[in-house]
């Protein structure tokens, strides 16, 4: 009989009642092959694997993380709260030693939604992954967490969520935002300025094949974790690097995200994209399985899998190589805060942090234009605020007091809010997120 | 009149059942003595004891529970079986290697059932030489989605037993394919079942040419003759000649069906067989008792043989009592009857009678017991059968709620499920077992839930033998990118139009399950065929629907063919 090195919990929500259209890639089927895999493979009878039904997540949930607009019932289905509360139920099963690691294959995915969500971007409504860690930190305090983003669209959705968090790290590997979406992900966008080096981003050429990942992996993500020493390892793993994904361009296969899964040893991995889901879903959700319960992953392979044929050339491993010379010192010794509104990095004029953004939510097509503010206090994170329009919603403001809040930005964080009721007609929607006193408030609704 | 016979460890029990419009009546029943080593004996004593109170040529049926297949595997009594597998890529399939004749074929099918890589011809000689060279007459032939594409099964059951039909052929004596046990996914568990449904094959069927024998001889040869499954069913015993596998641990099961037979269930319910060494805890829903999920273990080999859900804990009359720390404990150990009938160390049993909630052979002998003990812990003596008393019902109440839990917390695949999903809350007790009056109101106590003893309870397992209904039940799998609709454990395939939809899977499966008991002789009706999964996907090839992808599942449950009639 199996058993596991290392005692994983298996969350496994299909959502076989939900869609965003029927032909949709994030579709009923897409995990149906997945699940034929495991059950076939008999891998819920390993001694140290557990399968285990989501939580749902509770609006409180999702507000201690994100502005809702108009509110959280209507951008978010059933079926996101659960696929969030599948999330919450890895982390749950991991902080409360039941299980020492966690996969959470949970659809839809979450890793584009912004702090600010007024709809749909690239499937995702709400970022399951922050959902997730702001559940931990509320409940067994505020921990220090990397977040490696492994799936091949570049997460800006968890990058903007965690900008301004120096204990949160962001480290996501993607095909280059110059040949796919959401065509973001770059080396200099290193988090804001109370953040700098938190942020970092690995953009990989099409047709990056295992040995690229691998060698990003070992000789970038490594030893930048094991600088950080974070409490918790999470793994954001998208699945749609893989050679046979019917939307992106590289050439990962079942045995390179194993290896991978293997080097970084997540304590926590929440499924994200993947839309290969009969020729690579299967092989690779079985491979990191394995490898999450350090069991033997070297028989998994895809029906076309022939190593020869999908290698990367002379030039990406020069590229890669190159990239890997001068990713680690933008986490080790990050260059100064420049700042510059045309370049998106936003300004410091007096202790106030100003940026700009324009976004897009492609999903649902909705424009959005938001401002958003950080008030830069040397006793805490800061309060930060943002106000926001898009062609669904009027002008909102959005304002959270941080979980380390001093006085004077508690009180703050109060008065933003205060003044913008008073101002009266300027906000449709006013949301505020005090983190200090765990209270969620909405007014205008 | 049915006939019902349940082969337990110490005792074998028979009864007879006459059923009219009031429902069923027991008018016959004997205990004798399980011999291990001569089960026929145990069953011919027993039916003998039978006929003689009853007219023979009223018997129509003999339901049989036999401990034989379990015994068979427990005592190692089992023969040599070539195991052959096509597992393609995946988990190592040597990790579910049961025996030496075990050899992995080169070859792949996948999830859809498509072919990816043909069977190795030479490995798979190769293979079959060596095990004819250490004399193997049995082979089990399991592929990796074998129930989406039995074709490397088919392919190595033809080599392995060099003719077409199910004839003795010199080859082989007997083939099992591991898509013939069921259509649920799960390649160890096919592989284990496999195994040990050819390992006890040879043994089952010289059992059940005797026990035809013995029948002919005392006239009862045109009698059907069902045998029990862990499942709460019967199969027909020539079903049964070519599944053994399907009759192990069927005695539980016949103790949860008596109990259906003997009462009216209709809620949620808690199902307590309390025995001497252990009590078996069962959990109905809306009435019907919970399935295993996945199938039962045997040994260390979780195998895809169906079973009620019944959870054992070290919990009975002869359980020892013992102190703990402050605590007075009972169980899980049986060091030997109670002292009321013989026995050295104080017991549960002994505890209630002094108690006065029973009288079990000599209770003087009891209080004495529990007086001697309770001096030696400095406790009064009725403190000390009280707390014995109520640990016991404590520890029942607390196992049943973690069933109960683990039941509610099992995982769940659509929104509507998790939302709306159903959970078990019990509602009812029902006690059954020799210490079972006399635990009544403690457990009332722990669980403040209506609890019923039912009269009759103690012949009840052999009563659910003689009335537990045939069940069956099958797995359509249907693909109409591929024009394929496949029904694995009837090895039926047949082609699909592009329009075949969820609506006509649903029809076929409850046709087919019909059509498939009527060749048993069993006859069903159609509303007795319960669709327990109806599943369409929609394939989508770039960004045009391919075809959908249709899974079915059609069973007969549990269920009892009468209940007892109130008594007048
Ligand atoms: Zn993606
Ligand atoms: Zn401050
Ligand atoms: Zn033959």
């Amino acid at each position: 009989m199996l058993k596991a090195e290392t005692s994983l919990g298996i969350i496994f929500f299909p959502a076989f009642d939900w869609a965003i259209s029927p032909t949709h890639p994030e579709r009923e089927e897409r995990l149906l092959y997945t699940q034929d895999q495991l059950r076939e493979e008999g891998i819920f009878d390993i001694e140290g694997i557990g399968e285990y039904k989501p939580d749902v997540a509770s609006v409180e949930d999702v507000e201690r993380v994100h502005f809702c607009f108009p509110d959280v019932d209507a951008v978010a289905t059933r079926s996101h709260m659960i696929s969030a509360g599948g999330a919450m139920k890895a982390a749950e099963l991991v902080m409360s030693g039941e299980r020492r690691r966690a996969f959470a294959m949970t659809r839809p995915p979450g890793h584009h939604a912004m702090k600010v969500v007024h709809g749909s971007r690239g499937f995702c409504n709400i970022n399951i992954e922050a959902v997730m860690i702001e559940s931990i930190r509320e409940k067994y305090g505020h921990k220090r967490i990397a977040i490696v983003d492994t799936d091949c669209h570049h997460g800006d959705g968890t990058q903007d969520i965690y900008w301004h968090d120096p204990d949160t790290l962001f480290i996501s590997l993607h095909q280059d935002g110059r040949t796919l979406y959401p065509g973001t992900g770059f080396p200099q966008d290193m988090g804001g300025p109370t953040a700098l080096g938190r942020t970092l981003n690995i953009p990989l050429p099409p047709n990056t094949s295992d040995e690229g990942f691998l060698m990003a992996v070992e000789r970038v993500v490594l030893p930048i974790l094991k600088d950080f020493k974070p409490d918790l390892v999470i793994n954001s793993a998208g699945q749609d690097n893989h050679f046979t994904d019917p939307i992106t361009n590289m050439n990962f296969s079942a045995q390179g995200y194993a290896a991978m899964n293997e080097m970084l040893a997540p304590d926590i991995a929440v499924l994200e994209g993947g839309y290969s889901i009969q020729g690579a879903l299967p092989y690779v959700n079985l491979g990191i399985c394995l490898a999450m319960a350090g069991l033997d992953y070297s028989h998994v392979r895809e029906p076309n899998y022939e190593p020869e044929r999908i290698r990367q050339d002379q030039r990406t491993t020069d590229y890669i190589n190159k990239l890997c010379d001068v990713l680690p010192e933008l986490y080790f010794n990050p260059p100064p805060f420049q700042g510059g509104d045309r370049d998106g990095q936003g300004v410091i004029s007096g202790d106030v942090f100003t940026r700009r953004k324009n976004i897009y939510y492609d999903t649902d097509g909705i424009s959005e234009n938001q401002q958003e503010t950080l008030h830069l206090c040397d006793q805490c994170r800061g309060v930060y605020k943002v106000e926001t329009s898009s062609s669904s919603n009027p002008l909102s403001l959005g304002v959270e007091i941080p979980w380390n809040a001093c006085p004077h930005c508690r009180e703050l964080g109060h008065r933003l809010v205060e003044e913008a009721q008073l101002k009266g007609g300027g906000y449709r929607y006013i949301q505020l997120i005090n983190r200090k006193d765990r209270e969620y408030l909405r007014y205008g609704f | 009149m049915l006939l019902g016979i349940d082969v337990g460890g110490t005792h074998t029990d028979a009864v007879a059942v006459k059923v009219d419009q009031d429902g069923a009546r027991v008018i016959a029943s004997c205990k004798v003595p399980t011999r291990h080593h001569d089960l026929m004996w145990s069953i011919d004593t027993a039916l003998d004891a039978i006929l003689e109170q009853v007219d023979r040529n009223q018997v129509s049926q003999l339901n049989l529970s036999t401990t034989l297949s379990t015994n068979a595997i427990v005592e190692g009594k089992i023969e040599d079986v070539g195991v052959l597998v096509s597992a393609g890529p995946g988990i190592d399939p040597h990790n579910f290697m049961p025996c030496r004749d075990f050899h992995v074929i080169d070859g792949s099918v996948d999830h859809r059932g498509n072919e990816i890589r043909a069977l190795s011809r030479e490995q798979l000689d190769q293979a079959l030489a060596s095990c004819r060279k250490n004399g193997v007459r049995v082979f089990a032939v399991v592929g990796k989605f074998s129930t989406r594409n039995p074709r490397h099964e088919n392919a190595m059951r033809r080599a392995a037993c060099a003719c077409d039909d199910d004839a003795r052929c010199e080859a082989a004596d007997f083939v099992t394919s591991g898509h013939q046990l069921g259509g649920a996914l799960n390649f160890p568990r096919r592989i284990a079942t496999a195994y040990f449904n050819c390992a006890v094959w040879r043994l089952f069927n010289e059992f059940a040419d005797a026990g035809e024998a013995s029948l002919r001889e005392k006239g009862l040869g045109d009698v059907t003759v069902n045998i029990l499954k862990a499942d709460g069913g019967t199969m027909p015993l020539s079903q049964s000649r070519t599944l053994p596998v399907q009759s192990i641990f069927s005695g539980p099961a016949a103790s949860v069906m008596g109990i259906v037979a003997l009462t009216d269930i209709f809620h949620d319910s808690v199902i307590l067989d309390i025995g001497g060494t252990t009590t078996d805890i069962a959990v109905f829903a809306d009435g019907a008792p919970l399935i295993e999920r996945d199938g039962i273990h045997i040994g260390s080999h979780p195998t895809s043989v169906n079973a009620l859900k019944v959870r054992s804990i070290g919990l009975g009359g002869d359980s020892a009592v013992s102190i703990i720390g402050d605590e007075v404990a009972v169980g899980p150990n049986r060091l030997g009857p109670p002292v009321s009938l013989g026995g050295e160390r104080l017991t549960l049993t002994d505890c209630l009678n002094f108690q006065g909630a029973c009288e079990v052979g000599d209770t003087a002998a009891s209080k004495q017991a529990v007086e001697r003990f309770a001096e030696a812990h400095t406790m009064p003596a009725d403190a000390l059968a009280d707390r014995a008393v109520e640990y016991a019902a404590r520890k029942i109440h607390d196992e049943t709620r973690a069933l109960v839990d683990e039941i509610n917390s099992k995982p769940v695949y659509t929104i509507h499920e998790l939302l709306e999903g159903k959970r078990v809350v019990p509602r009812k007790l029902y006690l059954m077992g020799g210490p079972a009056q006399a635990l009544r109101d403690p457990v009332f106590h722990q669980f403040k839930l209506s609890t019923e003893v039912p009269p009759n309870y103690g012949v009840a397992n052999a009563v659910g033998a003689a009335l537990t209904r045939t069940t069956w039940e099958l797995e359509l799998f249907a693909d109409t990118q591929r024009h394929v609709l496949f029904i694995p454990s009837l090895s039926y395939r047949e082609n699909v139009p592009s329009g075949y939809d969820l609506d006509a899977a649903r029809e076929d499966a409850v046709n087919q399950l019909v059509m498939q008991l009527d060749s048993l002789g069993v006859r069903l009706n159609a509303e007795d065929a319960k669709i327990t999964h109806a599943s369409s996907f929609n394939m989508i090839d770039g960004y045009e629907r391919a075809g959908r992808n249709i899974r079915v599942k059609c069973q007969v449950r549990p269920g009892v063919s009468a209940t007892l009639a109130k008594e007048a």
